[in-house]
């Protein structure tokens, strides 16, 4: 197969994906989403497979590198931007301070992962010391993502229960001003 | 910074395609290289200099 080829069948897919999961949306199915983008990740790497000349190189690499870092930058200033205005508008709405803080613990993610893997790619992937260094990425992820779980469980919410809205735990907010149905 | 990959392309009867197939890397960056816009690794400017048959030195020229 060829490069060509190769991105014109990648394209179509990320179309197809990109439909199915605007529709799963709608119809509020998350395990068609799930399936599609398992079976597709699963056909793009089996179909890079196929292609004989060189998919990436140096150049591309480097270009990535260069677009990922600015790409982060960015990203960054516009979720902290945002967060500091949904935070301080939260008294309007209750329902900002969760997105703000989902935008936040966004980007602390994506900075503790951007630094981790900068710190093992300039350094620690040339010691023997790496295999540590992984062993310790493991156990934090897993304690950010009991944490993250606990923190958007819904534990701490308000539940709609006979057209009245119920505290379900300790909701840091007021309980929502949309009618309960 | 300054290339004679072009001229010693010509000299081996050389397309950028078979070019990048020889040193792995894509066509573009070819174009790249010969137009003097992107700066190779040592790895692949040795390459490219071990597959045209001349050395670094002689194939990048480098401003001062």
């Amino acid at each position: 197969m060829t490069l060509k080829k190769y991105q014109q069948i990648k394209l179509v897919i990320i179309v197809i994906i990109s439909i199915i999961f605007s529709q799963a949306i709608i119809y509020q199915n998350y395990l068609i989403p799930l399936i599609t983008l398992i079976i597709s990740s699963l056909g793009l790497i089996w179909l890079r497979r196929q292609v004989k000349e060189v998919v990436a190189d140096e150049r591309d690499y480097s270009n990535a590198g260069k677009s990922a870092s600015l790409a982060i930058q960015i990203y960054s200033w516009i979720t902290v931007v945002a967060m500091f205005v949904l935070y301080s508008f939260k008294d309007l709405n209750p329902s900002y301070e969760p997105i703000a803080m989902t935008l936040a613990y966004s980007t602390c993610l994506l900075m503790v992962i951007y630094s981790f893997i900068y710190k093992f790619q300039n350094k620690i992937k040339f010691t023997p010391s790496k295999n540590k260094f992984l062993f310790i990425i493991v156990v934090l992820s897993i304690i950010f993502g009991v944490f993250t779980l606990r923190l958007f469980s819904g534990e701490d919410n308000w539940v709609c229960q006979n057209g009245q809205w119920v505290k379900h735990g300790a909701p840091s907010f007021d309980a929502p001003k949309s009618i309960c149905k | 910074m300054q290339t004679k990959i072009k001229e010693y392309r010509a000299k081996l009867n050389l397309t950028q395609d078979q070019l990048a197939n020889l040193v792995n890397v894509r066509r573009e960056t070819i174009v790249f290289l010969e137009q003097g816009k992107y700066n190779p690794s040592l790895k692949l400017a040795h390459d490219v200099a071990n597959t045209l048959k001349t050395s670094i030195d002689n194939l990048f020229i480098f401003d001062k």
